[in-house]
C-alpha cells in the first residue's frame, strides 16, 4: 500500500505538470476557441480528480499518520476548486462578454490555486516516500525496524 | 439580487460549507480544537445561509434549485443532524468529532459535485451515486482514524454503499431516450421551380486577409472576409452556388434568420451533406422576407464562422432610398472587424445602419450624435418604435439590428464596444455609461396572434459531465443531455408552439431555432410589453427564465441550438422535428 501511495502520487504529480502544459496549449492555439481547452478540461475534470481521490485512498489505506492523510485529502478539495473557479471567471464579464478586472482576478486565481496544489502534492509524495523507505539506506543499520510507527 | 447572481453565491456559500467541515474533521484530528469548532462554525453558518439561497432559488423556479432541495437538502441535513449532537456533548477530546464532521464534510460536496457535474434535472442516480461516495469516503475515514465501529454498523454501511453504487451506475448509465438524428431525411426536396433572378456564387478558400492593418490567415468565401454581400428585392429567386476550394473540414451555408425550405438550410447531415474540398452545392430560393440577414458555413461552424466563411445577406422592398449602411461586426484573429470608415453625409438624408454580430458573445452597439429609431431587429420590423436618445443596445451572438434617423447637420457616430466603427465626422462622445435599450418594452404592443398552444417544451440549460464519449467532456448541456444525446422536438405541421427557455449555468447562451422566428412571450415571468418581437437570435442570460413562442408552419428537421458556436460544437444543439 505505501508502495502504491508513492506511485500513485507521482502520477499525481506527472497529471498536473501536464495540465500546466495543456494550459500553455490552450493559450496558444490558433484560432483560439474554447475547444483549444478540451484536453486541459479533460484531464482537469476526469484525469486528475480521480489520480487526486486514489491518493487520497491509498493514503488511508496505508495507514500513513493522520497529518499525511490529511494533506493527502486536501488537494481533492483543491481540485474540485478549479473547474468552479475557471466557470466563476467566465461568468464574470460585463454585458457584451467582455472581461472585467474582477474576472481576471479570478481568472488568475485559478492558476495560482494551480500552484498550491501542486505544492501539497509534491508535499504528499516526500512523506510518502520517506514512508515507504524511511530511513536513507546508510543509516538502516542504526535503526531498529521495530521503532517504525504502526 | 438577480437569480443568476443567487447561483453564483449559492455555489460559493457551497464551498464554504464543505471547506468548513472538512477542514473542521482535519483538526480536530489533528486535536487542534480552537481551529476545529471556529471551521464548524463557518460551515454550520454556511449551512444556514444556504437555505436562504436555496429557498430563494426555488422561487425562481424549480429548475434553479430541484438537485439542491432533492440531493443537498437531505445531504446537508444528514450532516448538520450527524455532526451537531456529538459537538453539543462537547466531547473532552475533540478527536472524538473528527469522524462526524469529515462525513457531514463528504456530505456536503458530494451535494456539491452533483450540481457541478450534473445539475437538471435531479436524478435517482446522481443522488444514489452520492450517497455511495459519502459512505465510502466516511469507511476509509473511519478507518485512517482508528476508528471501530460495531460489526453492525460497517456491515450496513457496507451493504448501503454497494447497493447505492449498483442501483446508481445502473440509472446513470442506462441509456437515456435520445435517438440520434436521421440522416439527410428531411422533406422531399421542395426546390422551387422559378427562374432564378439572382444569381452568385461563393467559393470557400483558405486566404490570406487583411485585419486591421495585419496580414492574417482565413477562411474565405471569394477571397474576402466577410464574403461578398448578397443583396436581393423582395419576390427575387436567389440562386447561390457553393464551392469549396480547399476547406478540408467541409463548407455550407446556413441564411441565419431567413426561413427558407429545409433542404436550403445549410446544416450539414441534417439537411444536406458537407460539401468537401472540389464540391459544389447549389442553394435556390425566394426571397420573401424582407430585412437584415447574414449568411455562414455550418460545417465546422465553430472555427469556420470565426475564421471567416459568413456574409451579409440583405433583402429590400425596393430600389434602395437614402444611406443605408451594413455593419457586420466580426472578430477575426484578435483583430475588430470592419475597419472604421468616415464618410460624409448631406444633412436630411434618411440613413439606416444593419447592425449584425456575427460573433460568438454578445457586442454593444451605441448611435452617438443624433436621436434614432430602432426600425427592425432579426429582420423584422418593429411596430411603433419611438425616438431614442444616448441609448446603448446589446446585440445577441447572430443577431441584427437596424438603426435608422435623419443625418443631421453635425457628426454622428456608431461605436461597438466603444470602438468609433462608422461616423460622419469626429463625435468625441463617451458612450459607455448609456443605458441599455430593453427591446421587451420598446415599441406599441399588439395583441399574440394565438389563443392556444398545442406543444410545450422546456429547454434547461447548464454545464454537465458527458461520459458517453470516448473522451469525457464537461459539455454545455439541455435538460442534463449533450448532442446528440438530446431528445429530439417532435410538432405537427400547424401547432402552436411553446418554448420555456431557462438558464441555469454561469454563461450566456445566444438560443437560436432555425426555420423560424419565435415571439417573445415572457421573460422572468414578465409579459413583452413592447412591441411584437420576432426574434432568432436572444441572449438568455444567466439565471434568466425565457417563454417564446411560433407556429410551426416550416416542416422539416430544424437545428434548435445556441449561438454560442463553441457551446453549440461542446453539445448545446438538439433538433426539432416534424412528425
Ligand atoms: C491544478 C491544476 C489545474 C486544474 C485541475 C485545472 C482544471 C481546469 C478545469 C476543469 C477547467 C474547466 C474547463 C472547462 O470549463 O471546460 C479549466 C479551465 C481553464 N484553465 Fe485550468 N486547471 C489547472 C491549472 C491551470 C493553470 C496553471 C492554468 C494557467 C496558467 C490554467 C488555465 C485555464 C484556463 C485559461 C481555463 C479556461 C479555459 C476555457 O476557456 O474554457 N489552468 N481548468
Ligand atoms: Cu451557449
Amino acid at each position: 500500500m505505501r508502495k502504491a501511495l508513492v506511485v500513485v502520487s507521482a502520477l499525481l504529480l506527472v497529471a498536473f505538470a501536464v495540465q500546466f502544459v495543456l494550459a500553455a496549449v490552450g493559450g496558444f492555439t490558433r484560432p483560439a476557441g474554447e475547444d483549444a481547452y478540451a484536453l486541459h478540461s479533460v484531464n482537469g475534470m476526469a484525469i486528475i480528480p480521480i489520480l487526486t481521490l486514489l491518493t487520497a485512498v491509498f493514503a488511508a489505506l496505508a495507514k500513513a499518520p493522520g497529518k499525511l492523510i490529511g494533506l493527502a485529502i486536501l488537494p481533492i478539495g483543491l481540485v474540485l476548486l478549479q473547474p468552479l473557479i475557471a466557470m466563476l471567471a467566465e461568468a464574470s464579464t460585463d454585458a457584451s462578454g467582455v472581461s472585467t478586472p474582477l474576472g481576471l482576478t479570478i481568472g488568475g486565481l485559478h492558476a495560482l490555486n494551480g500552484i498550491i496544489a501542486v505544492h501539497v502534492v509534491v508535499g504528499v509524495h516526500r512523506a510518502a516516500r520517506e514512508l515507504a523507505d524511511p530511513v536513507p539506506a546508510d543509516a538502516a543499520r542504526l535503526v531498529t525496524r521495530e521503532g517504525e510507527p504502526a | 439580487m438577480t437569480t443568476g447572481s443567487l447561483l453564483v453565491a449559492d455555489l460559493v456559500i457551497a464551498v464554504l460549507a464543505t471547506a468548513g467541515w472538512l477542514g473542521g474533521g482535519a483538526a480536530s484530528a489533528a486535536r487542534r480544537r480552537p481551529l476545529a469548532l471556529g471551521l464548524t462554525a463557518v460551515a454550520l453558518l454556511a449551512t444556514l445561509a444556504r437555505a436562504i439561497t436555496i429557498t430563494a432559488l426555488a422561487r425562481a423556479g424549480w429548475w434553479f434549485a430541484a438537485e439542491k432541495i432533492l440531493i443537498a437538502g437531505p445531504l446537508s441535513l444528514a450532516a448538520v443532524g450527524v455532526a451537531g449532537p456529538r459537538l453539543l456533548r462537547a466531547p473532552g477530546d475533540i478527536r472524538a468529532v473528527a469522524l462526524p464532521l469529515l462525513f457531514a464534510g463528504y456530505a456536503t460536496s458530494s451535494a456539491l459535485l452533483v450540481t457541478i457535474l450534473h445539475g437538471y434535472p435531479a436524478s435517482a442516480g446522481a443522488g444514489l451515486l452520492a450517497v455511495a461516495g459519502v459512505v465510502a469516503a466516511t469507511a476509509i475515514s473511519a478507518r485512517a482514524l482508528g476508528a471501530r465501529p460495531s460489526r453492525t454498523v460497517s456491515r450496513v454501511a457496507l451493504v448501503v454503499a454497494v447497493a447505492a453504487l449498483l442501483t446508481g451506475t445502473g440509472l446513470t448509465v442506462a441509456p437515456g431516450a435520445a435517438p440520434a438524428v436521421p440522416h439527410g431525411h428531411g422533406p422531399p426536396a421542395a426546390r422551387i421551380a422559378d427562374e432564378p433572378t439572382r444569381r452568385f456564387t461563393l467559393t470557400a478558400g483558405t486566404a490570406t486577409v487583411d485585419a486591421g492593418g495585419r496580414n492574417v490567415a482565413a477562411w474565405a468565401f471569394n477571397g474576402q472576409v466577410p464574403g461578398p454581400e448578397l443583396t436581393a428585392t423582395v419576390g427575387d429567386v436567389l440562386e447561390v452556388t457553393l464551392r469549396n476550394r480547399d476547406i478540408e473540414r467541409g463548407v455550407t451555408v446556413h441564411w441565419h434568420g431567413y426561413d427558407v425550405p429545409n433542404d436550403q438550410d445549410g446544416v450539414p447531415g441534417v439537411t444536406q451533406a458537407a460539401v468537401r474540398p472540389g464540391q459544389e452545392f447549389v442553394y435556390r430560393f425566394r426571397a420573401d422576407q424582407v430585412g437584415t440577414y447574414w449568411y455562414h458555413t455550418h460545417s465546422a461552424s465553430d472555427v469556420g464562422v470565426r475564421m471567416g466563411l459568413y456574409g451579409v445577406l440583405v433583402v429590400r422592398p425596393g430600389p434602395a432610398t437614402g444611406l443605408d449602411v451594413t455593419v457586420p461586426v466580426h472578430t477575426l484573429a484578435g483583430r475588430q472587424l470592419p475597419a472604421p470608415r468616415v464618410e460624409r453625409v448631406e444633412p436630411g438624408v434618411p440613413v439606416r445602419l444593419r447592425l449584425i454580430n456575427t460573433d460568438s458573445t454578445t457586442h454593444r452597439y451605441a448611435v452617438a450624435g443624433t436621436p434614432f429609431r430602432v426600425a427592425a431587429i432579426d429582420g423584422v420590423d418593429l411596430r411603433g418604435p419611438t425616438p431614442l436618445v444616448d441609448t446603448a443596445v446589446l446585440i445577441p451572438a447572430g443577431g441584427r439590428y437596424d438603426m435608422v434617423f435623419d443625418a443631421p447637420a453635425t457628426p454622428v457616430a456608431l461605436f461597438v464596444d466603444g470602438r468609433a466603427v462608422y461616423s460622419t465626422g469626429p463625435v468625441p462622445t463617451a458612450t459607455g455609461a448609456w443605458p441599455v435599450l430593453d427591446p421587451l418594452d420598446y415599441g406599441a404592443t399588439a395583441p399574440v396572434p394565438w389563443s392556444r398552444t398545442d406543444k410545450t417544451f422546456t429547454l434547461v440549460l447548464d454545464r454537465g459531465l458527458d461520459l458517453r464519449r470516448l473522451l469525457p467532456r464537461y459539455a454545455h448541456t439541455v435538460n442534463g443531455a449533450a448532442d446528440p444525446d438530446i431528445p429530439q422536438q417532435v410538432v405537427r405541421l400547424g401547432d402552436v408552439v411553446r418554448f420555456t427557455i431557462v438558464n441555469r449555468s454561469q454563461v450566456v447562451h445566444p438560443w437560436h431555432l432555425h426555420g423560424h422566428h419565435v415571439l417573445v412571450l415572457t421573460r422572468d415571468g414578465k409579459p413583452a410589453a413592447g412591441s411584437p418581437l420576432w426574434l432568432d437570435s436572444f441572449d438568455v442570460r444567466p439565471g434568466e427564465v425565457w417563454e417564446v413562442a411560433f407556429r410551426a408552419d416550416n416542416p422539416g428537421m430544424w437545428a434548435n441550438h445556441c449561438h454560442n458556436l463553441a457551446h453549440a460544437d461542446a453539445g448545446m444543439t438538439l433538433h426539432l422535428m416534424y412528425s
